[in-house]
Parts: structure tokens; sequence; C-alpha cells
């Protein structure tokens, strides 16, 4: 993208109240259904379109929840029950019983309708191998590994292949569980390079932050096959304003990804995705900033929020949004 | 036969999660029946030691969170699991009147033949914050302090076995001993109970030596990563030992007559006072109706195993 700064979610939004009522409800049909779905797809498009982002999605409005949705569509399997995230919160943790394989391209009607209804530039977010089976019984294969690069290979690499063929020019693999083990980082990066063989788009990952600061992505980034990576740094962050080492402390990690010689772009999460205080412009600017310094080339930063904003309410997601754009803003007129 | 017990939290069923969410009038009935019936579960399955199945408690810490000096603080990874624990931020010191635990399980509810699980001070400390502290070490003794007043209140009310629960003990690649032991050592002081320290998320399998000196009544290995091969290694004579032998981390039901066979191999090696089998963690990391069936096999393999 030519502008500094390009701004962008990362995925998932909280789904309007109105739809989830509708989609519930036995004595709608599901034509009505469908265009419920559609409409709020379109609300979420336009949304985010109109508060200014660069490259925008639908906010996942259309998928149940990020792993509970691809499994679906997965041959190999089954829903075993709901295992706790935290407090209260569950997933549909599914096991492993037979070899994983495609069926069908599982996001094509979304990503279609958001090729149509969008003229800004599209980034389709897909659930990593690693991170599906991570969440999984892992029943049938004989090691983690087998079962990873079985996914990537047989489910995600004909994806986002599929995808690609729709006319999607950048695809995100999400993979939140992916620096959870970090004896397993080898593995992550052979899923994704699997994953990726022979596809001709741009490949951002989206790792979320599992405690090691990223210490572990740090060595492999360079020889995972991608072009972008969507991080999470404004969670650890203080909300001080300024440049300074001491201000900046959840960016410093990107010093060490300059000295490993990682010569891609970064996605850097600005705003925390699990508070609702929402940050200001100037201190998105000075993240923003700080970020260009430190990894030496304000070209290679991209602007996004820490990770999908589905844990807010949609005023507060759209506000941090807003708040991103305006900051990316400040920090373009600061470097002109 | 040996003896046999659960570890840690249940998994609460889909109509609990529900109700739970919207927390409906039912909810505390709903909270009781489930419970009496996990607990019916373990009597049926005869295991030794009947435990309150927690479905309360949103993670094993989680109970402090009432104390007065503690605020929770954010939500972080429980280990390389996909689940998540509260933090614990003990700003204004640990003032304790030793009955958290007590007062957060169903009393009523459990048979004379009682266990009860609680973190041992230095994963406690590992995975918590004190600003008024002036190192960890110092917060790990208090916390063993506040832990051995719950550890006194809990032998009073009938409890005949602690679970203490380390996994940092087994995660972390460092660990200072002196420090653990010196925790424990308050812990344990007059505890009149057994009180069995267990590892699980990382292999302990070079630490066995240490840990086996330890002032606990004995030591509870997963073996899912701790090898079989290495606890044998071991002679746990005056030391009981529990195998942590039932995977809560998949849905596949044990093969009992393997590890019946397994379990007489491992006693055979490692001669220890009093043996147990158990779980390797928390059922809760399986759903409900798997979880059930383990508690049966743990039965059926603990009886099956030859006397000690």
């Amino acid at each position: 993208m030519s502008k500094l700064f390009p701004t962008q979610e990362i995925g998932s939004l909280k789904k309007p109240s109105w739809l989830l009522k509708s989609v519930k409800n036995p004595d709608i049909s599901n034509k009505e259904k469908i265009k419920a779905r559609n409409n709020a797809a379109l609300e979420n498009i336009k949304t985010l379109e109109d508060l200014g982002l660069d490259i925008v999605y639908d906010g996942e409005v259309r998928r149940v929840e990020m792993y509970e949705e691809p499994v679906r569509y997965i041959k190999g399997f089954e829903f075993a029950g709901r295992i706790r995230s935290w407090d209260n919160k569950y997933y549909n943790k599914a096991r492993i019983t037979g070899p994983v394989n495609y069926k069908k391209n599982f996001h094509e009607n979304e990503f279609k309708f958001v090729k149509e209804n969008t003229k800004k530039e599209i980034k389709v977010p897909v659930t990593g191998a690693y991170t599906l089976a991570d969440w999984s019984y892992n029943e049938y294969y004989k090691s983690k590994e087998e079962l990873v690069i079985a996914l990537a290979k047989k489910v995600l690499r004909p994806l986002i292949k599929d995808l690609v063929k729709l006319g999607a020019k950048v695809v995100q693999i999400d993979e939140p569980a992916g620096t959870s083990h970090p004896s397993e980082m080898d593995i992550f990066r052979e899923s994704i390079n699997e994953s990726v063989k022979g596809v001709n788009a741009k490949i951002v990952v989206h790792a979320c932050f599992s405690g090691n600061d990223y210490k572990v992505l740090a060595p492999q980034m360079s020889e995972i096959k991608a072009q972008q990576y969507t991080l999470e740094f404004a969670n650890r962050d203080t909300w001080n304003l300024g440049s300074s080492d001491k201000a900046r402390k959840g960016f410093q990690v990107l010093k060490l990804f300059k000295e490993y010689g990682f010569k891609g772009e970064i996605g850097i999460g600005v705003t925390d995705v699990h508070v609702d205080d929402v940050e200001s412009p100037e201190l998105v600017r000075d993240r923003i900033l700080y970020a260009a310094k430190a990894l030496g080339d304000p070209t290679k930063i991209y602007v996004n929020p820490d990770c999908g904003l589905r844990t807010r309410t949609r005023t507060v997601a759209f506000n941090k949004i807003r708040s991103l754009v305006q900051g990316a803003e400040l920090a373009r007129q600061r470097l002109k | 036969m040996i003896s046999s017990y659960t570890l840690g939290i249940y998994p609460r069923s889909e109509e609990l999660i529900e109700a739970t969410r919207k927390h409906t009038s039912n909810l505390s009935s709903l909270f009781q029946k489930e419970t009496k019936g996990y607990i019916t579960q373990q009597k049926k399955a005869k295991l030794g030691y009947v435990s309150d199945p927690l479905l309360r408690w949103d993670d094993i810490f989680r109970p402090f969170s009432q104390l007065k000096s503690v605020k929770p603080a954010a939500l972080n990874r429980i280990y390389e699991m996909n689940t998540f624990y509260r933090k614990l931020s003990f700003e204004n010191g640990i003032a304790s009147s030793g009955k958290i635990i007590k007062s957060n399980l169903a009393m009523s509810l459990l048979p004379k033949n009682r266990a009860v699980c609680m973190p041992e001070p230095y994963t406690f400390a590992d995975r918590h914050l004190s600003s008024k502290h002036k190192n960890k070490d110092e917060f790990v003794l208090e916390l063993a302090k506040m832990l051995h007043k719950e550890a006194l209140t809990l032998v009073e009310a009938g409890f005949k076995l602690i679970q203490l629960v380390g996994p940092s003990i087994a995660y972390n690649n460092k660990i200072n001993f002196n420090l653990v032991k010196e925790g424990l050592d308050i812990l344990t002081r007059g505890v009149k109970a057994k009180t069995i320290l267990h590892f699980y998320f990382g292999d302990v399998s070079k630490k066995i030596d240490r840990l086996l000196d330890l002032p606990v009544s004995g030591l509870g290995f997963d073996t899912t990563t701790t090898p079989i091969s290495a606890i044998k290694k071991h002679s746990f004579s005056g030391k009981s030992l529990a195998i942590g032998l039932v995977n809560s981390y998949t849905t596949k039901i044990e093969n009992k007559n393997k590890s019946i066979s397994e379990i007489n191999q491992i006693v055979s090696k490692t001669r220890p006072k009093e043996v147990f089998v158990s779980t390797n963690f928390d059922l809760e990391y399986i759903p409900k109706k798997f979880a059930n069936e383990k508690i049966l096999v743990l039965g059926e393999i603990a009886r099956g195993v030859k006397d000690v």
C-alpha cells in the first residue's frame, strides 16, 4: 500500500443483537436468516469503511466462532463438548477421529459478499492449522506434528488456494495458539509454510500474545513464508504519551525482530481489546511512531487493534477503531 | 486394590454452563444437584477418596479472590493450555482467617473419606502478584502461612487427604528447591492428614531426587508428561506415590488392563509406602460425559491393582 501506516481490523466484531435474535428464532425462515446475515455483514463493512479503515472485512459476522466454524466443515473432526476458556466462557472442542480433509470452501459466500460490497482492500482471515490442532483432541494421528502438517496440506492449503481463485489478494492466517508452546515453534513454522505452498497472495500471520512476548516467534519470522505479522502490543504497554522506551514498554520486542533480521511488515496492535477504555489518537500516534523507529522502516508498519474486537461492545469497538484511524493520521502528519 | 482419587476442578454440564450464563433462578439448586451427581459417581466408582467437584470455582486460585487484601487482575493462560485463570494481586499483604477453601466446598455432601485440593505455595506465588512483599521468597512464605491455616481448618473439618498442586514446579526449568521446601514445610507443619504433591504440565524426570526430599507424604505424577520409565528409576520407600494415569486431556478412555499392568510394574520397582491412582490433572479439560466415564475406569483400575 502506498500510504504510510495503513489501517486494518484483525477480524471479529461482536454480532449485532438483532442478528442473534433473528438467527436463533425458529419461526424465521432460512431465507430471512440469510438476508439478516447479509445485512449484518453489510453494516459491518460500511461501518469499517466509514470509520476510515484502509483494509476491511465483514467482522466475521457469519462465523459461529473462529474454531467451531471451520471445524464444522472439515472431515475427520467430531465435536466432543464444551470446554472452559475462562470463567463461564466455553468453546465447543472437537476430537480428531480420522484423517482430516477439506470438503469445500467454507468461506466462499462471505468472501464473495465482501468483494461485491467494498472497493477497499480486503484481508480475509482463516483459522490456521496449528491452532485447529492445538485446540482439539488428537485421537487419530500419531503426533501433533503429523496432525498439524496434515491440516496444513489437506485443509488450509486448498482453502487458501480456493479463496485466491475467487480473488483474495491478502489472506490472514489466524494463529492464537501459535506461540503458546515454545518448544513447538518448528511445527508452527512448518504449518504456515505448508499451508501457503504454491499460494499466490500476500500472507499475513496473526498470533496472539502468549506470555513470552513473541520472543519465541522472533527467530522464526524470517523463515516463515509470510509477508506480514499482525501482533498484540497494546495490552502490555503503558497509557502514557511519548515515544520513550519506558512509555512504550509493550513495543520493545520490535527491536528483537529487527535484530533477528526480519524485513517484513508488522501490523502493530495499538488498541487493547480486553478493556473498554478507548486509547486516545495521540497515544495511538506515539505507539506508531515508536514502532516505526524501533523497526527502522515506517513503510513496514500497519496499524490494527491487538486482536479481534468481539469481546467489546460494538460501540467501544468502533470508538477504538476511530481512534486508531485518527492516530495513524496524526503519525503520518508527524512524519511529513 | 489400591486407593484412588481425582484431582481438581470438574467440567460443568451444558445445562449448568447455560444456566450460569443466563443466571437462571434455579442456578443454585443446579450447582447443588450437579455437585451431588459427581460425588455419587465417585462413590459408585468406589474411589478411595471423594472430592468436591469444585464446580463454582472458575480456577483453582479463584476462591482466594474473596480475601479483602486481594484484587483480581488480568486473565492469563494456564501454562500452555487454551484455558485462562485470573491473576490475583495481593496489594495489602495476606490477611486470612484460613477458612476460604472450606467455605467454598459443599461440606454437607462429602462423605468421611474426603480429599481436597489446593495450590502449593511456590506455584501460587509463581502465578500471582504482590506489591506488598519485598521479593518472591517472602511472597511464597507468606502464602505458605495462609495455606497452612487453610490446611488446619480442612483437617478439622474431616479431610483425610490434601492434594497440593504444583504445576509450576513441573513447568519451570529453574526451581529454587530450598524455597519450595521451606514453603511446604510451613504448610504441612502439624497437619494431620496425608499431603500429596502433584506435578503436571511439565516433565519432572530430572527433578525427582529433589522432590523426594520435600516435606510431604507423597508425590503425584502426570504420566503423560513425566514418563513412567523415569518414575520407575526411583525408590519411594517412606513416601506415598500417586500415579496420574487417567488422562484428563483426551476423551479416549483408558484401557483398564494395560493401566493395571503399568501400575503393578511401577509399584514393584518403586516400592512406595502407599499407592494411589489418580487423574493426571483437573477433569475439566474434557466434557462431562467423558469425565464420568473416566471416574468409573479410575475406580476399576484401582481395584485391579495388587495390594502393596
